[in-house]
């Protein structure tokens, strides 16, 4: 990804170690085909994600965030995926009435076991935000192929463990 | 009974202070008063002389966790001591809240919805006039039109962290907006729109809607409309106001349950 990208948009996609980094991991052995313009973080569940996190994204000029955990009921640590559903909904209302789409911050809920579900969700919020257009927070930094490459270095460390 | 016959009262035994206000050269400044220096104590509190009272209780308890103290607080600051004692900040139970009213045009132009206490001990109630005006109006406007107002308003921002440091419900020992990976050091203004929507979403299920911010704000950054809006979307989508109850769960303070879902 990010090398060979052919996509307009960058997105930046956290996904929980336990069920959507696992949906992701069967997408990609079943062979399913979707878009390489994402940049996966593994974290070890969506509700270590901070929305300084997700304001730093937007900031480095990211055109979308995709957050996606275990379904409700299934979280890895019982309740932990309530939590980024509560704190999903005051992120998306307030960069909404900042100016930032609405459309440009989504939450999913992917298993292990749906590989399917996971390239459609990253198929369908790719054209979403396709469709909402590069985000106004760029700063022509397509033009700077080193602002992606901070962006890895940026979100990666948030990776601490090895996968499940 | 006034607020400073309370105090003398207080003082008898009751509680180690009162934390007021005193004049100095013409201002009216915090001061903690014990029984020695109670005569000092202003009698009035004018209304352009507010100050985070809640933030010194705050200070006071945790350099000496045993000290009782009366306060005299407006609605707002018995909000803040509310939502900080549910954080664990404050100590309630060492604190007696001499309950002051905001009357006349702070009561009527400020725009927080009860600028009153719970208990009045001085002030005559005066029901508040909340103003969502501004937010509403934002609301309407197009997305590419509320970014451009807010880029530029956040464009003036000298990054004198006064927003912050005048917050009576900021109180982490490290910072968000001093961390370098969030805030590049020496650059103003600060990131836009990051830095403002750092605090923006940490105001979530704290702000009380006091408007200190807005007020210490050099550079005239509507503040309160954007912490106003946090607000508000805390309350669609969760039913809470920070410093209503004591009894309420903060929503961003705990876990969660089916029930959040819906």
């Amino acid at each position: 990804m990010g090398e060979n990208d052919n996509g307009e948009v960058r997105i930046l996609a956290f996904l929980c170690n336990w069920c959507s980094y696992a949906g992701a991991d069967l997408a990609g052995v079943s062979r399913l085909q979707y878009p390489p313009n994402v940049l996966d973080i593994r974290v070890m569940c969506t509700g270590t994600i901070s929305p300084y996190h997700v304001i730093k994204a937007f900031q480095m000029g990211i055109d979308g965030v995709l957050i996606a955990g275990c379904h409700i009921g299934d979280c890895h640590y019982i309740k932990g995926n309530y939590m980024t559903y509560k704190r999903f909904q005051v992120m998306r209302d307030v960069l909404k009435f900042i100016g930032i789409d609405e459309d440009r911050l989504r939450l999913e809920w992917v298993s292990a076991a749906e590989g399917e579900k996971f390239a459609d969700v990253i198929k369908g919020f790719t054209e979403q935000v396709e469709k909402a257009g590069p985000s106004p927070l760029r700063s022509g930094w397509e033009k700077d192929p080193a602002q992606w490459e901070r962006i890895r270095n940026a979100f990666k460390p948030l990776e601490t463990l090895e996968p499940a | 009974m006034s607020i400073k016959e309370k105090a003398r009262e207080l003082l008898e035994g009751e509680v180690d202070g009162v934390l007021g206000c005193r004049l100095v050269g013409g201002s009216h400044l915090p001061h903690l008063f014990t029984a020695a220096g109670i005569e000092d104590m202003a009698e009035d509190y004018p209304e352009g002389e507010r100050y985070p009272i809640a933030s010194i209780v705050r200070r006071l308890q945790t350099e000496d966790p045993g000290v009782r103290i009366a306060v005299v607080a407006r609605g707002c600051d018995e909000r803040s001591l509310i939502e900080l004692s549910k954080q664990g900040q404050v100590d309630l139970g060492r604190v007696v809240i001499l309950g002051l009213a905001c009357e006349g045009d702070l009561a009527r132009e400020c725009g927080c919805a009860e600028p009153y206490p719970s208990e009045i001990v001085d002030g005559q109630r005066v029901e508040g006039v909340p103003d969502y005006s501004l937010v509403e109006k934002m609301d309407r406007m197009p997305a590419d039109a509320r970014l451009d107002f807010w880029l530029s308003r956040f464009g003036s921002c000298i990054k004198c962290y006064g927003c912050r440091n005048v917050c009576p419900l900021c109180y982490c020992k490290e910072c968000a907006l001093e961390d370098a990976e969030m805030v590049e050091r020496g650059r103003v203004p600060p990131a836009r729109p990051a830095f403002h929507l750092i605090r923006a979403l940490d105001m979530a299920g704290r702000c009380v809607d006091c408007g200190l911010c807005e007020e210490a704000c050099p550079m005239g950054i509507p503040l309160r409309t954007l912490y106003r809006k946090v607000g508000r979307v805390v309350e669609d989508n969760f039913d809470y106001r920070p410093g209503r109850s004591l009894e309420e769960k903060s929503p961003l303070a705990v876990l969660g349950t089916e029930k959040d879902l819906e």
